[in-house]
């Protein structure tokens, strides 16, 4: 359950490995730079491809479906959808794996 | 013919198979390693598939290990005037 750790009962307390709901600034930051540096690998590669005329379904689902960093909303940047939270949403830290996933798009309206 | 310069920036460790299969398939073996591949529709989908690991580039011809290496060698700072009789 705890990994590599004794479960004591200073562990199953709950209260040593909170993490904050909010990202600091610092953290909001670099997960702009990584969102701006998928835009720029998928700028450079749909430019490769129109040089020589070709198209891929990845590329083109991916520009129709997912917005770029500047359009993105804060909300959307560091938080998503999680229907069990009280306002539906919860902290992206959350979700596994965030700073190697895309996740870009949320239901509509929450 | 152009290429594409791909970087593995990210590793994939802690990811689906198939993300570590197409880092596999491009031949990233870990962090920093470089490939070149021809602008195709199919190494743009690989691409694609691991977008948020890599750092690609397009260039006019791909460098083989050695340029590759000659490129991070640093400025030896001096020079032989004569090499030592031996």
């Amino acid at each position: 359950m705890f990994g590599a750790f004794r479960p004591t009962n200073s562990l199953g307390g709950g209260l040593l490995w909170k993490i904050p709901w909010r990202l600091s600034k610092f953290q909001k930051a670099r997960q702009r730079k990584r969102l701006r540096a998928v835009d720029t690998v998928v700028a450079t590669l749909d430019k490769a491809l129109a040089k020589q005329s070709i198209t891929t379904k990845a590329v083109e689902r991916w520009k129709e479906e997912m917005p770029i960093e500047q359009e993105m909303v804060p909300k959307d940047k560091y938080t998503i959808f999680d229907r069990k939270e009280k306002k539906y949403r919860k902290s992206i830290r959350k979700l596994p794996k965030w700073t190697r996933v895309s996740q870009r798009v949320n239901p509509p309206g929450y | 013919m152009s290429f594409f310069r791909i970087t593995l920036m990210r590793s994939g460790i802690g990811l689906t198979k198939r993300t570590q299969g197409v880092l596999k398939a491009l031949g990233l073996r870990h962090r920093m390693t470089t490939v070149f591949y021809p602008v195709t529709s199919e190494v743009a989908g690989q691409i694609m598939k691991v977008k948020e690991l890599i750092d690609v580039q397009e260039v006019d011809k791909p460098l083989t290990r050695a340029e590759l290496k000659a490129e991070r060698r640093p400025e030896p700072g001096f020079y032989l005037e004569k090499p030592a009789p031996r």
